[in-house]
């Protein structure tokens, strides 16, 4: 039934699309913040998954891990901000650049030498099992809604507090124009560590949500990364609102490509079709497809 | 312009400036705007290798407009960036009310009592006229910082404590509405859809909520109609005359800055060549010909 299949695929796309976008939400938020594209994202999500997965096996509780990875990737996106990026700050573009690198193979190095390289499986919150309505499997679990509905609740909360809250609007004077906002008494470093935080938070989101269908080991985020990377420049970089819908395009797009090009030669080219649309973005519309006319500055 | 350019200023450089109780009466934006003098000393800034101010000294009289005339390059915008801390300064005082704020930060020199209103208009486009002026009250107390207040410790600046809640908030933005009826109108658009007059204004706006002693102006008649440009004087005027602001102005347009201020102030490259009232340099030929260029 193509019907079926085409179904499941959108629905199935837009499950990882979400975690696409998480991860495009926070290049996003340090991007519009800092201008430095961070790089060590994949990786600071992978330690802090990591964090979840042995406080999970000490407390046979999947939410205390939950919760302890989404707190310690708060910590860990202020504590990369405040120790490795704020030297760089009005230095040349590529220190930025090289600086998140390094640590993103900082990062991976030391997960190897603490948790090890091997595969590990991490729990989902809820069953895996597709659901099914009627006799008609969905080709979305529980598990996949929960994805979903975490993703867009966090972005939610994340969208009306930076619309309605003093610090919210603090963060957003930042990012468009941090010398008016430094003029008018906004202690604009630690505005940006509170980006970094916040970015570690959806990063860390990322991790725990994608981590029941990838295993976890030290690059397992990398190729997340990438996509993730893909998504936000498919938003244009600046746009939040562009993240999410460049996430979920990118999402049903590689769920598409893999279902319908058949078996392993379709999962062998998703990564490859993601570069291929990130090289096609950037060259028609490198600004993105949501950037507005004006959104570049010098 | 048939009276000449020295028939214009006359008189507005002999204005007294006193009676200031009076005047805040009707200015209620709080106890902070007491009106001080800012007084340079020795001030020596730059921009890596190059020097562009040269001990420059200075008082801005309390109350008073002190106009910062040079052409371009003569260090102007660098005096008002080395006051406000967007670049530190290397030696010498920025005194406002005896505290020395040179060095500090731009977030602690507003706090202090001095607002920067950078050249160019400078709003921050992608925000409601509304957002815009909220910022301009990012400087205020937190909740924690009357906590300090209330238990003995020190704003370091001229800052009152008291009453920086949400009322108090509102009110001040009521009061910001008040005095600039178009914004009003505007209060949810976003401030690119502001003409340039209007940007001015919200500019002057926001710096004014951040209740200031000392309003650093940087050219903020550049790329304004004359007619524009003479209701932005006006506005500086009045924020002088009426409540005892301190201004600095910095202006490109030196016919129209003397028309306007009581002291002025000529730099040439990075140096003090003049400083006399304001009648006193407008009436003064050589010095208009060689560095006013009028």
């Amino acid at each position: 039934m193509p019907v079926v299949e085409f179904l499941q695929l959108t629905l199935s796309g837009i499950s990882f699309g979400m975690v696409y976008a998480a991860i495009a939400l926070s290049l996003v938020l340090i991007w519009r913040g800092t201008r430095v594209l961070n790089f060590a994202q994949g990786g600071m999500a992978m330690l802090t998954t990591f964090v979840a997965i042995e406080v999970i096996y000490h407390t046979h509780s999947y939410w205390t891990g939950f919760f302890v990875a989404l707190a310690a990737g708060l910590a860990l996106g202020a504590i990369c901000e405040l120790t490795v990026v704020r030297p760089t700050i009005g230095k040349p573009p590529l220190n930025a650049v090289i600086v998140t690198i390094g640590l993103l193979i900082l990062l991976e190095g030391l997960a190897g030498i603490f948790f090890g390289g091997q595969f590990r499986s991490f729990p989902a919150a809820f069953s895996i099992t597709g659901l099914k309505v009627g006799r008609t499997s969905l080709g979305v679990s529980r598990s996949d809604v929960f994805v979903v509905a975490a993703v867009l609740v966090t972005t939610l909360v994340l969208a009306v507090a930076f619309k309605y809250t003093s610090a919210g609007l603090r963060m957003r004077a930042t990012a468009f124009n941090a010398k008016i906002a430094q003029l008018s008494g906004i202690r604009v470093a630690r505005v940006l560590t509170v980006g970094w935080a916040l970015a570690g938070l959806l990063g860390a989101l990322a991790g725990v949500l994608v981590s029941p269908s990838t295993f976890l080991y030290p690059n397992s985020m990398d190729v997340i990364f990438v996509y993730g990377f893909t998504a936000a420049v498919i938003g244009g970089l600046d746009s939040p609102a562009g993240a999410v819908v460049g996430g979920l395009l990118l999402g049903i797009a590689l769920s598409y490509a893999s279902g319908y090009l058949g078996g392993s030669v379709g999962s062998e080219l998703t990564s490859l079709i993601a570069f291929g649309i990130l090289v096609a973005v950037l060259m028609i519309r490198p600004d993105g497809l949501f950037a507005g006319a004006q959104m570049r500055r010098v | 312009m048939s009276s000449g350019p020295d028939g214009a200023p006359a008189g507005a450089g002999h204005v007294p400036v006193s009676g200031d109780d009076a005047r805040r009466g009707a200015n209620g934006t709080g106890p902070s705007n007491r009106s001080a003098p800012l007084e340079i000393e020795g001030l020596v800034a730059g921009y890596g290798g190059v020097t562009a101010l040269h001990d420059v000294t200075l008082t801005a009289g309390a109350g008073a407009i002190t106009a910062v005339l040079g052409a371009n390059g003569a260090g102007k915008t660098t005096l008002l960036r080395a006051v406000s801390g967007m670049i530190k300064p290397r030696r010498g005082r920025v005194l406002l009310g005896g505290h020395d704020v040179a060095g500090r930060s731009p977030e602690q020199v507003v706090r202090a009592g001095i607002a920067h209103v950078p050249e160019g208009q400078g709003v921050i486009a992608e925000l409601t006229v509304e957002e815009n002026l909220r910022i301009g009250m990012m400087s205020w107390p937190s909740g924690l910082g009357r906590w300090r207040a209330a238990t003995g410790q020190q704003m370091p600046g001229g800052q009152q404590a008291a009453g920086s809640g949400r009322a108090e908030r509102a009110a001040a933005l009521d009061e910001a509405y008040g005095r600039f009826k178009p914004l009003s109108d505007r209060r949810r658009k976003l401030a690119s859809t502001l003409s340039g007059g209007e940007r001015q204004m919200l500019v002057i706006a926001r710096a004014l909520l951040s209740r200031p002693r000392v309003l650093l102006l940087d050219e903020p008649s550049l790329g304004l109609a004359p007619q524009i440009m003479a209701q932005v004087m006006d506005l500086v005027t009045g924020l002088s005359r009426e409540h005892g602001l301190t201004i600095v102005l910095v202006e490109q347009n030196a016919r129209e800055a003397l028309a306007v201020a009581d002291h002025g102030v000529v730099l040439n490259l990075g140096r003090i060549v003049a400083s006399a009232d304001a009648s006193t340099l407008a009436a003064d030929v050589t010095l208009r010909h060689h560095y006013l260029g009028f």
